[in-house]
């Protein structure tokens, strides 16, 4: 347990010198996290905000399908996303595996399901007035998903965080698909991992405890937007 | 809305990861976790990055992977030591111009009160031979790394199938499996150069076999065939072939220590 | 003259149970309708259908002599004429203004057009200078006005109206007893559902029966014969 006192003082140490690597890593986490959670919460609200206003046939299967989904272990996605952007697979032209690109392609796939299934939940638990008041007013059914939406923006906001809590602190898909490139692709989590694996624990946790400092710095910030 | 739109548009400022190609030339080359974490190519790279005015791509995983992205040209170079597997690689077509840059050796470390009685041994073999006699716990690295085929090899010579509670193939990286050892107080063959990197601080670990020729740890370095593969960066690889094959390149391995203990040792004269 | 609403062979099943069962009704345009019958039977679905919200299981439904298919793209126009305000009404977070605003802005009506509205009706409601109003903060009695206020800014052909004034402070009650009887004068159709019997009476409107689905009866509140109608006797007015 010594290592864990003595990492505290090294994670100030590296903060307070600005240590470039660790400055490069953080940057390249939060940066690959918050692409994805565009890209992913443009797939996913939608998504979610559409499995739970229609019906349709099979629909029991689909949501059981997306429940199923979010428990995809981070390797499994960074294999799947690995056959197709390697040379050999049908995206290999774009060349873009080992690159920060990629890791975001994994990242998106990892917190879509999470975001559509949040997002289902706060629709299955609003008020059942909202779209009939929307139609009535006279807005499309478009209009009325947007509205809906909106009156259930907490419940959104909360599958971003949650689709963001995940895919900071992966390892699977960013060691896979970005190959963990000092300087280029190597996030705070594949840092972490390679510190560990040369037996360098304090370092690696003192990693640890400023990714996580940068996690609640990006959570306050989130929840800000979240009370509006 | 709108603030959620300001701040994105401020995040996309900060973060922008340059998704769009960079002005210098990327040079992908996979290596192995053992190479990088002797942190020879820190002081390798970058005088070659500065010469070519090129970044150099590193990525590091186990042997069998570094070789398999190659062969599946998502690298432009391979950087290993693992003969017999590199000459296989340029045999199938997915290397050309292999060159020697440097070797070092492997290492049999274990406990310091040596239950086995190693350091008796006269050959790697028997050394090995003695271990399993003993039953004595061999950590192997189990992943079909250099350091795992060589280990095979001396398992081969000393006509012993390693099996048994006392033989644990951990199937990680050499750094892993050091500790792992440490940890258990138990055998391992390493590359000297990790173990070199690991001395002192983080295992109590003690070389009890060394020297034998059998136990020589070549480095290889590949370029990935261009007509496999069009659209890798052939004439660049080559320049870094003959960096580190060159006088400057050499220089610099052989020059490269930790804790004033040399990692490397080029052929031929210094 | 053709009715405003024709419905033949009517029928809306919930599961199991069928909660509207309408052989035949016409409803004509600028009339006040009462619909009265107790709990479950049917009203809500009724006007649920009126309001081109639910769609029913069975029969056909013509709209100004003209077949209803309840295809999406044609719902959207039709939705636009007749507006329903909910017994328990939704208001969306936010502001009184927002809401009131809400059908005029899906309208494409903005800025000074959209102000003027937004506030004449608020005024025909008593709301005045509500507009900045966070719902949060209303009562009850505030919260159905400004439903009120948010349909009728639109200006609907028809209004639906389910159960407008129960549980309603005595004030808002009046105001809204006075804005329904004003409505047909101004050429709404105006259809509302009550548990009160005497509401009919009051508001000097046209009363529909409903028990167990089925209309039970039609006709003016001091028509006897009518009150008495047995279920199959069905007439048009």
């Amino acid at each position: 347990m010594g290592f864990v006192r003595e990492s505290f003082g090294t994670a100030v140490g590296l903060i307070l010198s600005l240590d470039w690597e660790v400055f490069s890593a953080v940057r390249t986490s939060v940066g690959v996290a918050l692409w994805s959670i565009v890209y992913s919460s443009v797939l996913g609200i939608p998504a979610g905000v559409l499995i739970g206003i229609r019906e349709f046939p099979l629909k029991r299967t689909v949501i059981t399908l997306l429940n199923t989904l979010m428990a995809l272990p981070t390797v499994v996605v960074g294999l799947l996303v690995y056959g197709l952007i390697s040379r050999q697979g049908p995206l290999g032209a774009w060349g873009i595996l080992f690159t920060p690109k990629a890791i975001i392609i994994g990242q998106t796939v990892l917190a879509v399901p999470i975001i559509a299934n949040y997002t289902l939940s706060a629709v299955r638990g609003a008020d059942n007035r909202i779209i009939s008041t929307a139609l009535t007013l006279g807005a499309s059914r478009l209009q009325s998903a947007f509205q809906l939406t909106r009156e259930i923006r907490f419940g959104v906001m909360a599958a971003v965080i949650a689709g963001f809590g995940r895919v900071i602190s992966e390892v699977g898909v960013a060691m896979m698909l970005g190959g963990n490139i000092r300087g280029y692709t190597r996030t705070m989590t594949t840092a972490i991992a390679l510190e560990t694996s040369k037996g360098e624990f304090a370092f690696g946790l003192a990693l640890g405890i400023i990714l996580m400092i940068v996690a609640l710095i990006i959570n306050l910030l989130l929840n800000h937007l979240q009370q509006r | 809305m709108k603030h959620l739109r300001n701040l994105l548009l401020m995040l996309i400022l900060l973060f922008n990861l340059s998704l769009s190609a960079n002005a210098e030339e990327r040079l992908r080359m996979s290596t192995t976790t053992s190479t990088e974490n002797s942190g020879l190519l820190k002081v390798l790279l970058p005088p070659f990055e500065k010469k070519y005015n090129c970044i150099v791509d590193v990525i590091a995983v186990g042997t069998g992977k570094a070789l398999k992205i190659g062969e599946t040209g998502d690298v432009d170079l391979v950087f290993v030591h693992a003969r017999k597997l590199e000459d296989k690689f340029v045999a199938d077509g997915y290397g050309v111009n292999r060159r020697d840059v440097m070797y070092n050796d492997f290492v049999i470390i274990g406990p310091a009160d040596d239950p086995a009685a190693v350091k008796e041994a006269l050959t790697a073999a028997e050394a090995l031979k003695k271990i399993a006699i003993k039953q004595a716990i061999f950590v192997s690295r189990g992943d079909e790394s250099g350091t795992h085929q060589k280990e095979k090899e001396i398992w081969q010579a000393a006509g012993i199938r390693p099996e048994g509670k006392w033989y644990q193939s951990a199937g990680q990286g050499m750094g892993e499996v050091i500790i792992m050892a440490t940890e258990e107080r138990a055998y391992t063959l390493a590359d000297r150069g990790t173990f070199n990197a690991f001395k002192g601080s983080r295992t109590n670990l003690k070389i009890l076999f060394e020297g034998e020729k059998g136990l020589f740890n070549p480095y290889g370095v590949i370029a990935v065939n261009p007509k496999k593969y069009p659209h890798v960066k052939y004439d660049l690889a080559i320049k870094f072939i003959d960096f580190v094959t060159g006088p400057e390149g050499q220089g610099i391995i052989a020059g490269y220590n930790v804790n004033s203990d040399p990692i490397f040792f080029i052929y031929g004269k210094k | 003259m053709i009715p405003q609403f024709n419905l033949t062979s009517v029928r809306k099943r919930f599961g199991e149970r069928v909660v509207l069962d309408v052989e035949r009704l016409l409803l004509w345009s600028g009339r006040l309708y009462i619909l009265t019958g107790p709990n479950g039977s049917g009203k809500s679905t009724l006007l649920s259908i009126l309001a081109f919200l639910t769609k029913p299981d069975h029969g056909d439904l013509l709209f100004s002599g003209e077949l209803v298919t309840w295809a999406a793209d044609e719902l959207s126009l039709l939705r636009k004429r007749v507006t329903l305000l909910h017994q328990f009404p939704y208001l969306f977070d936010g502001t009184v203004f927002g809401n009131v605003a809400y059908g005029l802005k899906v309208r494409g009506i903005r800025s000074e057009a959209l102000r003027r509205s937004v506030d004449d009706s608020l005024e025909l409601v008593g709301l005045n200078g509500f507009d900045e109003r966070n719902v949060g903060q209303l009562s009850g009695g505030e919260t159905r006005r400004v439903a009120l206020a948010r349909a009728l800014v639109l200006n609907p052909d028809i209004l639906l109206l389910d159960e407008p004034l129960a549980n309603v402070d005595k004030e808002s009650a009046d105001l809204l007893e006075r804005l329904i009887a004003f409505l047909p004068s101004n050429g709404t159709t105006v259809v509302m559902s009550t548990h009160d019997p005497h509401q009919g009476e009051r508001l000097k409107g046209e009363v529909i029966r409903l028990l167990d689905g089925r209309v039970n009866g039609i006709g003016n509140y001091n028509d006897k014969e009518a009150q008495i109608c047995p279920p199959m006797k069905m007439h048009a007015i």
